[in-house]
This record gives C-alpha cells, sequence and structure tokens, in this order.
C-alpha cells in the first residue's frame, strides 16, 4: 500500500468478560478508499469498529486517527473528532421519534448554524441520493429494513465527514436492496471521496466494491490484500472464508464430547 | 468457604461500582445548561411522565381519600370525635399517602416506562448513534427525563392531595353527615402550611429525583437484550419503590421525629 493511511490501528488487545477477543491486531487503514474488514460471525468486527470509533476502550493498543490517539482524547475532543465520521450502524438506528427528514437533520441542527432552509435543500439532496426523497415524512416504524438503511446512510453522510464506518451494510437484505446498497456506497464514496471502513461477511458484495481487505479470524490479522489478491490466497482460513467452505479452520461443530460416546452414554448420565 | 468469601466479595465490589457509575451518571446528565432546544425537549417529557400520569393520580387520589374518610369517620364515631375527621384525613394525606402513594405509583406507571424506553433506545443503537454524531445521549435523552421526574412528581403529589381530601369531603360530609363546617375549619387549624404541607413536598421533591434516577439509569445501564431490558424494568419498579419507603421512613423521622 502506498496510498497516504488516515487510520492505524497498532497491537490491538481487548477481552470482553472472559473473552479475548483481539489479541494484537494491526490495520492501516488508506486515506480516500474503501477497506473491507472481514471475517467470520463472532469475531468482533463491529466491536472493533467501536473501538475505532473510540465508544470501546482497549486493553492494550493504539487507534490512531490522522496521528491523533482516538482513547487518549478527551470527552470533549473526541466528540469533536466524531463529527468527522459517520456511522451506518446494522439496525440503522434511526432515531424512533424522529421522522425521516428530521433523522437526516439531526447532525445538521447539532452542529451547524445553518438556516432551516439550506437545512431543508441540504437534507432534500442526501435524501434524492439515496432515493427517498418522497418517504420524508414517514416515520422509521413505516420503513422497510431496507429503507431504514438507505437513511441511515444519509444521515451518516449528512455532514460530509472525512470518515464513515460501516457496520455490516448488507445483512439481512433482499437481492434488490442489497444491490442498491452496494451501488450507493460505493457511489457515495466515490463522490465525496470517503474513507471508508466496512465490516461485513458478505463476501461478494464488500470484495466487489473494496479497495482493500482485511481478514480477521481468532483474534488477529489473517490476512490482508487487495480483493484481487485473497481470491488466490492459499491460506486455510482465508479459503474457507472467501469460498464459503463449511468446515476447515472454522470448525463446523462447537465443542463437544465424541458423538459415539454421547449417543451410547447409558441412561442416567445424560447431561 | 473461600469461593464464599470471594463471592460476598465480588457481590460488594459490584454493588459499589454499580453505586459509583449512577452518581457518576446523575451528577453528568444533571448539570447540564438549559438551551431552547433542551426546554423543548423537557416540555415534551414532562407531557409523557407528568401529563400522562394525571388519570392514575387522580382515581387513585379520590379512593384513598374516600377510603380514609370511610375507615377514619368508623373509629372517631366511637370517640365522638368524628368533627376530627376533615383534620384526620388532610394530615393522612398532606404528611403520608399522598407524597408515598403518588411516588409508588409514578415509579410504577412513568418509571418502568422510562427504563424500557431508554433500554430499547439502548438494543437499537440509538444511543450508540447518537454519540458517533458527536451528541451526548445523557445531554440529550437522559437530562430531560430527569428534569421532567423531578419536577411532575411534586405537582402530581398536589393534585393526589386535593382530590384525596375532595373524596374525604364526598364521604365524610355528604354521605356519612359529618357537619361541613367543622370538618373545613379543623382542618385549617391543624394543617400547618410549613410543617406540613412544606414538608410533605420536601418529601415528593426527593421521591421525584430518586424514582427517576433509578428509572433512567436502569434503562441506560440494561443488558441491550429483551430478557435485560424486562428485568431492568422490574428492578425500577422494585428499587424505587423500596427506595421510597425507605426513605420516606428516614425523612419522616428528621421531619417529625422530635414532635413526640
Amino acid at each position: 500500500m502506498n496510498d497516504p493511511i488516515m487510520i492505524e490501528v497498532k497491537d490491538l488487545h481487548f477481552r470482553r468478560g472472559k473473552t479475548q477477543i483481539f489479541r494484537g491486531v494491526d490495520l492501516q487503514i488508506p486515506l480516500g478508499k474503501i477497506t473491507a474488514i472481514m471475517g467470520p460471525s463472532g469475531t468482533g468486527k463491529t466491536t472493533l469498529l467501536k473501538l475505532i470509533g473510540g465508544q470501546l476502550t482497549p486493553d492494550r493498543g493504539q487507534v490512531l486517527i490522522d496521528g491523533q490517539d482516538v482513547h487518549k482524547l478527551s470527552r470533549r475532543s473526541l466528540f469533536k473528532l466524531r463529527r468527522r465520521m459517520g456511522m451506518l450502524f446494522q439496525s440503522g438506528a434511526l432515531f424512533s421519534d424522529l421522522d425521516v427528514f428530521e433523522n437526516v437533520a439531526f447532525p445538521l441542527r447539532i452542529h451547524t448554524e445553518l438556516p432551516n432552509a439550506m437545512i431543508r435543500d441540504i437534507v432534500l439532496m442526501k435524501l434524492q441520493a439515496v432515493g427517498l426523497r418522497g418517504a420524508r415524512h414517514l416515520m422509521p416504524s413505516e420503513l422497510s429494513g431496507g429503507m431504514a438503511r438507505r437513511v441511515a446512510l444519509a444521515r451518516a453522510v449528512a455532514l460530509d465527514p472525512d470518515l464513515v464506518l460501516y457496520d455490516e451494510p448488507f445483512v439481512g437484505q433482499d437481492p434488490i436492496s442489497m444491490g442498491v446498497l452496494v451501488q450507493l456506497i460505493k457511489k457515495v464514496n466515490q463522490a465525496l471521496g470517503l474513507t471508508a471502513i466496512m465490516v461485513s461477511h458478505d463476501i461478494k458484495e464488500a470484495l466487489s466494491i473494496a479497495d482493500y481487505v482485511y481478514i480477521i479470524a481468532d483474534g488477529q490479522v489473517m490476512s490482508h490484500g487487495t480483493p484481487s489478491t485473497l481470491d488466490v490466497n492459499d491460506d486455510a482460513h482465508v479459503r474457507q472464508f472467501v469460498h464459503g467452505e463449511p468446515d476447515g479452520p472454522v470448525p463446523f461443530h462447537y465443542p463437544a464430547p465424541d458423538f459415539y460416546d454421547d449417543i451410547l452414554a447409558p441412561a442416567g448420565q445424560f447431561s | 468457604m473461600i469461593d464464599r468469601i470471594a463471592l460476598l466479595g465480588r457481590g460488594t465490589l459490584e454493588m459499589l461500582a454499580a453505586v459509583g457509575r449512577a452518581g457518576l451518571f446523575l451528577v453528568q446528565s444533571i448539570i447540564c445548561l438549559p438551551s431552547r432546544e433542551g426546554l423543548h425537549l423537557w416540555l415534551r417529557q414532562m407531557h409523557f411522565v407528568g401529563v400522562m400520569s394525571v388519570a392514575i393520580v387522580l382515581v387513585s387520589g379520590l379512593f384513598i381519600g374516600m377510603v380514609l374518610a370511610l375507615q377514619g369517620f368508623t373509629i372517631l364515631v366511637g370517640f365522638g370525635a368524628d368533627e376530627a375527621l376533615g383534620q384526620m384525613v388532610a394530615l393522612s394525606l398532606v404528611r403520608e399517602l399522598a407524597p408515598v402513594v403518588a411516588a409508588l405509583l409514578f415509579a410504577g406507571r412513568a418509571g418502568s416506562a422510562l427504563t424500557a424506553e431508554i433500554g430499547l433506545m439502548k438494543a437499537t443503537e440509538q444511543l450508540t448513534s447518537m454519540e458517533m454524531i458527536g451528541v451526548d445521549p445523557l445531554r440529550r435523552i437522559v437530562a430531560p427525563r430527569l428534569w421532567a421526574g423531578f419536577v411532575s412528581l411534586p405537582i402530581l403529589t398536589v393534585i393526589f392531595g386535593v382530590v384525596g381530601i375532595w373524596g374525604g369531603y364526598l364521604v365524610g360530609v355528604k354521605w356519612l353527615g359529618v357537619y361541613d363546617g367543622s370538618f373545613w375549619s379543623n382542618m385549617q387549624d391543624s394543617v400547618s402550611f410549613v410543617g406540613d404541607v412544606l414538608n410533605g413536598m420536601v418529601k415528593s421533591l426527593v421521591f421525584g429525583l430518586v424514582v427517576t434516577w433509578i428509572a433512567v439509569f436502569q434503562g441506560y445501564d440494561l443488558i441491550p437484550t429483551s430478557e435485560g431490558i424486562s428485568r431492568a424494568t422490574t428492578r425500577t419498579v422494585v428499587y424505587a419503590s423500596l427506595a421510597v419507603l425507605g426513605l420516606d421512613f428516614v425523612l419522616t423521622a428528621l421531619m417529625f421525629g422530635d414532635l413526640g
């Protein structure tokens, strides 16, 4: 990678309860590119986004955004830094007491002193980009899952951020809205020149728009590279994941005693 | 044995940590400069927390006042002291029943709703997304609710007391035939503004703060699953009710303890 680096994650360690989620993760996120972070469910991809956004604090290691250590910032500076970030949540996370228009207008009203007429124009432009200008008066409960995520995308880019974090943007979408979202993310990214981090396990969709990919498993970076280099990677983890093989380094079975012994266990010894 | 001691120690540490979190939470959310936006949010919560609780407070207040008059009359009439009915109804309501029962109803009606609402916002990542937008949810979500509870419970208590006294009047004077001149004048003579009414209001201010604090904290601190929300809602009602009853004894001892 020769591109300038916007975010650097160094030697990140994090545990939740008794589970060690990350043991030494190193990432470099290039400026102005879409970087996909992929891995099986339960590898802590969303946790990683929360660590980058400063919502969780690592046990060891650093997250540097433009050279600033996110976890050493005061609450005030952290909130200031977050104004430059947009985040698209898995559930959309729209505010349920505000309609579509007000949801998208929310960051503008909070962070700018713009007059109402201008806020209206910006919101309508963002909604037009995601194709939902006509849905501006609907409440979040009246939207389908795909529409909610498009509104959330419009809200995430309302302030024209430098960095957008996408948390599983394609999960649970029908083929049409999936296609729409893939195109939208790509288009929005190119148009605004954003740096994007996209956490996903939808391989085909993610690889089709990502410029660079990290694969995480067992709390570490298993492999990284451009989508084309990953396709021909020989590593067992990478192959299992990229080609969707049911069994491999990530076992199909949850750890259990021997199947034969279990079936033939004498009565009274069932557990 | 060692295990049990360790368990006790861990339980105590966890409890202390929760108390510390709750304290910090209260300080962080209550200290926020009022803005026009904040005023608007507060008014909306006043509607949800306060105005929507008026119906239940009206009905309960009326019945409690009527029952008080009925029970009081049957006892007082045995001593030929039935004209003291007004005084008995008013003092029990103003000093005890209005602040305590209104707070218990408030915990059940508004407290549980606050916990569930904030908990659901947490479960659907609304609080997280608000933080990522750069808005402190303590300010925007918690503070207006906390202030709304703190302000509305004393008002609800006044409504409860007034309706209760009216209920007592209906039963005592209109139905049982106590002379209404003595009903009102005995009440006027014996209820003092500072000693009784103001002390009752102080109680309801304390209860308002404690009940709402417990409710919003339980919502903010819960485990964001459906089971977590249901547990936190139950905890809100149980903790808030116990806190109200316990604090009521402490406050009563402080306010009226030296009379006897």
